[in-house]
């Protein structure tokens, strides 16, 4: 993503850092999901270094301060607390990022089968769907809420199908017959939750998101 | 001996009669929604409603609601006595602060009328030549309870069919969060515009402290230049109330108003405002409190949400007992007073 200096970023308005932050934590999300698709082709030299960039990358951090400077000078009526909330509800998926980088780079899993892969892979996909999605959802706010309500209906649809794949994932994880490492198993269980906790969070995003739709927006 | 007394009288009722409309301004909320949506500085806001309450409170004080409360409630050829204006304010004072401590929120005008009845009914059965069925002008008096009644009822409608039309025509046509938050920019100005409105009516509509002025202008005690003063004084008194008193319960229900849309204040504010402005030009003392509280629930059904009818049903039976137990506790006092000789 493109360095924005300080003096550029004063300059933005409250949409548009609202924006650029979606966009920065989005862009950090879609290269955790890279990254886990590397751990499952065994690329770990790639996988590494995505989960390190999500890690260290901190851009996100002046953006946050520019934009707590700016709402709490702002003289937006009856939006503001509901704007500074959905600016930390962001700010959660970068932690919840950063929290599942630093535990899946503890270890170096093999994958059991073609199979678990495949399904793994399969409900990256849709993280990547409904990572996106949100921040569409996100960006509409200020100018159609009526179509991020729309969207976040899609991702409350797509976490119920990765809620299904999770179930089947863990059963296979639970019914090998070799006997696994516990390591392997631990990681294995803990990626797919991780993976789950970020679907969550998004699921519970899009609903606060329907929440804010249905406060805002007068029907006739 | 007797004219002393009755001069002191009457120097006390006047300066009841400006501390009430002190406490009139103390307990005036209307400048909630305005503090809340954070149009304007709080001291100017307080500034702008107290002027706009006494200004009101003294324009139409030549006639109007003071003249109901003070003169026409009464009879043919009645006027009150002092006394009679001294128990009208101890027991609608008293029986205000026994509700305010139970925490019943009870209307200062119903409690009013309440005790301008009793002390009327005790004062026909005890002095000679005066019959009970022509102590009061009734047409007057049913025309005031008959408001209280249709003027809530008249707010919720209001304020139902006010905001179907705006957000039919406007407000449903808003697409985003920045829209939203740019036409409400604007409705924050009308709100101002609406509020200063609202508080001139409610200064007009306040006929507690004006009534009993007018009552000792109707009885000879006051000239009129002396009983315009005096309102001027009422007027300036609930300006001061506002001012010094009434930051606490403003700053209070506007920080429970700090998200609530200007465009729905200025509807309740608007509607509330013309029922004042309809009752006051039509002499009618009305619960101002009353009226607010009905144009929100016009608002909550026009918006669809659900209302607190339990919560509802128990304040109406505070509000219909209040009358009664008024009249009867000023009848009590009026009675006690008799004993003693003053009338």
């Amino acid at each position: 993503m493109k360095e924005i200096s300080e003096k550029e970023l004063k300059k933005l308005s409250i949409d548009e850092l609202t924006h650029l932050f979606v966009d920065n934590i989005n862009e950090q999300n879609l290269k955790l999901i890279e990254g886990i698709e590397f751990l499952v082709e065994e690329d770990f030299d790639n996988f590494t270094q995505n989960l390190n960039y999500v890690i260290e990358t901190n851009t996100e951090v002046r953006i946050k301060k520019a934009f707590e400077s700016k709402i709490f000078k702002s003289k937006l009526m009856f939006s503001k607390a509901d704007r500074l909330k959905l600016f930390n509800k962001i700010n959660d998926i970068k932690n919840i990022g950063e929290f599942s980088a630093n535990k899946m780079l503890l270890y170096r899993v093999v994958f059991p089968d073609e199979d678990f892969k495949l399904q793994i892979l399969n409900i990256l996909k849709s993280l990547k769907l409904i990572s996106n999605q949100l921040t569409d959802a996100i960006k509409f706010i200020g100018s159609d809420l009526t179509k991020a309500h729309d969207i976040c209906e899609n991702i409350k649809e797509e976490r119920r199908r990765m809620r299904k794949e999770e179930w089947q994932l863990l059963n296979r994880l639970y019914n090998y017959d070799m006997d696994y490492l516990s390591r392997t198993f631990l990681y294995l269980k803990e990626l797919i939750e991780g993976v789950m906790m970020m679907a969550d969070h998004i699921k519970s995003f899009s609903e606060y998101i329907q929440f804010l739709t249905t406060k805002y927006l007068i029907f006739d | 001996m007797v004219s002393d007394l009755t001069s002191i009288l009457v120097i006390v009722l006047i300066i009841l009669a400006i501390s009430l409309a002190f406490a009139i301004g103390a307990n005036d909320e209307t400048l909630s929604s305005l503090v809340g949506a954070g149009v304007i500085k709080f001291k100017v806001a307080l500034l702008i409603g107290g002027v706009a309450v006494g200004a009101g409170m003294f324009s139409f004080s030549f006639a109007f609601v003071a003249k109901t409360v003070g003169a026409d409630l009464l009879g043919e050829g009645l006027t009150y006595t002092s006394f009679m204006l001294l128990t009208v304010l101890i027991s609608s004072i008293i029986w205000l602060v026994v509700g305010s401590f139970a925490g019943i929120p009870l209307s200062s005008t119903h409690s009013l009328i309440g005790s301008i009845v009793g002390v009327v009914i005790v004062y026909s059965f005890l002095q000679g030549g005066v019959n009970p069925e022509t102590a009061f002008n009734w047409v007057k008096l049913g025309n005031v309870v008959l408001s209280w009644f249709i003027s809530p009822v008249f707010g919720l409608i209001i304020t139902f069919v006010l905001f179907k039309i705006i957000a039919k025509t406007y407000l449903s046509k808003l697409k985003g969060l920045n829209q939203i938050e740019n036409s409400e920019k604007i409705f924050k100005w009308l709100l101002l515009i609406t509020v200063i409105f609202a508080e001139i009516w409610v200064g007009a509509n306040s006929g507690e402290a004006l009534g009993i002025l007018y009552g000792l202008l109707d009885n000879g005690s006051l000239n009129m230049g002396q009983y315009l003063f005096y309102a001027f004084l009422c007027g300036i008194s609930s300006c001061i109330g506002i001012y010094i008193a009434a930051r606490y319960v403003i700053r209070n229900l506007a920080s429970q108003m700090i998200d609530s849309r200007p465009s729905e204040g200025l509807i309740i504010q608007l509607s509330t405002a013309l029922i004042l402005m309809v009752a006051t030009l039509l002499s009618l003392p009305i619960s101002h409190s009353h009226v607010i509280v009905f144009c929100i629930i016009g608002m909550g059904l026009a918006q669809k949400k659900e209302v607190d009818y339990k919560g509802l049903g128990k304040m109406g039976i505070y509000w219909v007992l209040t009358f009664p137990i008024a009249a009867a506790f000023a009848g009590f006092i009026y009675f006690g007073f008799n004993l003693f000789g003053l009338t």
